[in-house]
């Protein structure tokens, strides 16, 4: 009886133990798995008021004005590999009876030009001021040129100025990033 | 990012309830059945096991999800099955990798009928639960999460590489009881652990008064790693350096700790029988090549504020991006301390309830297969539970068990077990007396070997001993 009994056991623990098996998957699929995440952040922002265009010491006007900042991500090299997309989205609120405009110049760590974007500002009143909008949507080839950059230059034009001149110009932005591996 | 999910994912495929052994537990015909109760009952007179071949254990799994749930062969993307996965799947759910390989294993029973045993095992045990929260921003992002606070205190894990030192004895006091305890020795080779984070991570639109379009804030967190054995592998230049550096720490050279099980055997009437056990009641003391790493604070950033300072010319504006940089810096502290540690061993609790039929006396006059005197059943049927402590509670299964002495040569046990994992298990070990060479082979989740990438969990364990009942 006892080995009656052995042989089948045996045989069937072999049997199971060999014949265990990892069936109807793909594991070459792994090749294809893509995070495809949509990220928003924000950019920059700034307030300026009318006084900012105006050199009440010399009583000159100052028709536009300049700042800069280093965006060191950018040209990051994982960012150069994924990205796929981005959109900035400018949000101008401008109470100065004066129309702008305003530039972002994006340069390399070389300080070439890498990308260039811009946009007309409205002309708002001190009481009511107007929100102008601007989206920036950067994908394929401009994608490399974007990431090449690790600074953007700001300017600030304005078309004309004095020293009564009232009001402020502010800048909200984010951009949205898509990305994928 | 996505080769660490790649591995992560596999891994689910090739691994079974951390270091539950139900099937070798109050499995008598095997010597390492001592090592998960002290307190059972030793059949034989002296055992050795065969060096590296003892006991090999491996035991891995998954209690969310399955291989195939993500690699089956079907037309749907991987990425959607992914997606699926990553939602379906809650921040209790973990996966787990441990590995057992002993050294050395020897028993024997001496004059005064205690029966000691000792040896030398090595273990990985390595468990994470899933950080939901974290998951959903690596796969998506945060652009449809606004104002949804991403929990970063779901990030739980530990990892230990240990060798343990063990001696124990095992001797039945009285005609019922049988009572054994363990000493063990832990030296730590490599250890990291990071339990009790917590901490959120939101994007919300900011108000009219908000000074950018967002505010994305880290609220409260408190993020810490510990780890010991670790900082001074990245400091050594060759691989060669690391693996002695590793050997070398697996004989007492390591983080030191020290532990015990204890274990009983307790017979109710000539059919019902008790047993329970308590194992790694220890810590390890971390002390030598200890780096831990805390981060901390709050923080809100809304992009770069551009003043527009007046320059005159060639005069470079104000470092905008490094002063935010700083700022992060200042509010979210990053600490590298090397304070020394204490850590707790994964304390492991069995309980087992048995009723025993037939008499099981095959050897004639000498009972030599029984060398504790107790009366041996030829079939038991019964219930164990285990327990497992873990980073976020305890790990509990339940199972129900059926042990039979075929032969006084063949034994087999067959168990049903409802886990964490699946709700089941069927598991059969055997153990064989070949001569004096005991071989035995325990394996769980049988129903799915016709195809292991269903199974959410797999734990085998095998080996050789050489077993003397008699002389």
């Amino acid at each position: 009886m006892n080995k009656a009994l052995l042989q089948p056991i045996v045989v069937i623990c072999i049997c199971l133990f060999f014949t265990s098996c990892v069936r109807d998957t793909d594991f070459n699929q792994a090749e294809d798995v893509a995070l495809t995440p949509i990220i928003e952040l924000d950019l920059i922002y700034f307030n300026l008021s009318a006084n900012n265009f105006y050199d009440s010491i010399n009583s000159n006007p100052i028709l536009s004005v300049t700042d800069t900042t280093e965006i060191r991500f950018l040209n990051d090299g994982e960012l150069q590999d994924r990205l796929q997309k981005a959109e900035f989205y400018f949000k101008f609120t401008n109470s100065i009876p004066r129309n702008f405009q305003v530039d972002f110049q994006f340069l390399s760590e070389t300080n070439d030009t890498a990308y260039v974007a811009g946009t007309r500002v409205d002309e708002g009143q001190p009481a009511t001021p107007v929100i102008t909008e601007y989206t920036e949507i950067v994908e394929n080839a401009d994608i490399f040129k974007l990431t090449q950059a690790n600074k953007v230059v700001v300017t600030v034009a304005i078309d004309s100025s004095s020293q009564n001149l009232e009001g402020d110009l502010s800048l909200k932005s984010k951009t949205t990033y898509f990305l994928q591996n | 990012m996505r080769y660490f999910l790649t591995y992560i994912l596999c891994l689910v495929g090739v691994l079974a309830m951390g270091q539950n052994k139900q099937i070798l537990y109050g499995f008598d015909a095997v010597p390492q059945s001592l090592m998960l109760n002290p307190g059972s009952h030793v059949t034989q007179k002296k055992h050795f096991g065969v060096p590296f071949l003892s006991q090999i254990h491996v035991n891995g799994g998954a209690s969310g999800v399955t291989a195939y749930d993500i690699f089956k062969d079907e037309a749907e993307s991987i990425n959607d099955r992914i997606r699926t996965a990553i939602f379906e799947m809650d921040n209790t759910n973990f996966f787990t990798v441990t590995q057992q390989l002993e050294l050395i294993n020897f028993g024997w029973r001496a004059r005064n009928e205690i029966y000691f045993s000792g040896g030398i095992y090595q273990e990985l045990d390595f468990i994470s639960y899933f950080p939901k929260d974290l998951a959903i921003l690596a796969w998506e992002g945060n652009r449809d999460y606004l104002d949804y606070p991403f929990n970063l205190g779901e990030i739980s894990a530990t990892g230990d590489l240990t060798t343990v030192f063990h001696f124990g004895v095992n001797k039945k006091i009285s005609k019922r009881l049988t009572l054994g305890s363990r000493l063990k020795i832990y030296s730590s080779m490599i250890s990291f652990r990071s339990v009790d984070n917590q901490g959120t991570f939101t994007t919300s639109l900011g108000g009219p008064d908000a000074e950018n379009i967002y505010e994305h804030t880290i609220q409260n967190a408190d993020l810490n790693l510990q780890t010991s054995g670790y900082a001074s592998l990245t400091d050594s230049e060759n691989s060669g350096d690391v693996t002695s550096d590793i050997l070398g720490r697996a004989l007492f050279g390591g983080n030191l700790g020290v532990g015990v099980d204890i274990g009983m055997n307790y017979e109710i009437n000539d059919a019902w029988s008790f047993s329970a056990s308590a194992l790694d009641v220890g810590a390890i003391f971390h002390t030598k090549d200890v780096e831990n790493y805390r981060a901390h604070g709050t923080y809100t950033l809304d992009g770069i504020n551009l003043i527009f300072p007046p320059l005159s010319d060639g005069e470079a504006t104000l470092p905008y991006y490094d002063n935010l940089e700083d700022e992060i810096k200042n509010e979210l502290a990053l600490d590298t301390l090397t304070t020394s540690y204490t850590q707790l061993r994964p304390l492991k609790f069995n309980a087992s309830i048995t009723y025993g039929f037939g008499i099981f006396n095959s050897s004639g006059p000498c009972d030599c297969l029984n060398m504790d005197g107790s009366q041996l059943h030829k079939q038991n049927v019964g219930l164990q539970f285990y327990s497992i402590f873990r980073p976020q509670g305890p790990q509990m299964a339940g199972t129900l068990f059926y042990y039979r002495r075929i032969s006084n040569f063949l034994s087999a046990k067959a168990t049903y077990t409802v886990d964490s994992f699946s709700s089941s298990n069927v598991g059969l070990g055997i153990a064989a007396d070949i001569g004096k060479v005991n071989f035995y082979l325990a394996a769980d989740n049988l129903l799915r070997y016709n195809n292991l990438a269903k199974a959410k969990s797999v734990s085998l364990q095998l080996g050789f001993n050489i077993k003397i009942d008699d002389e």
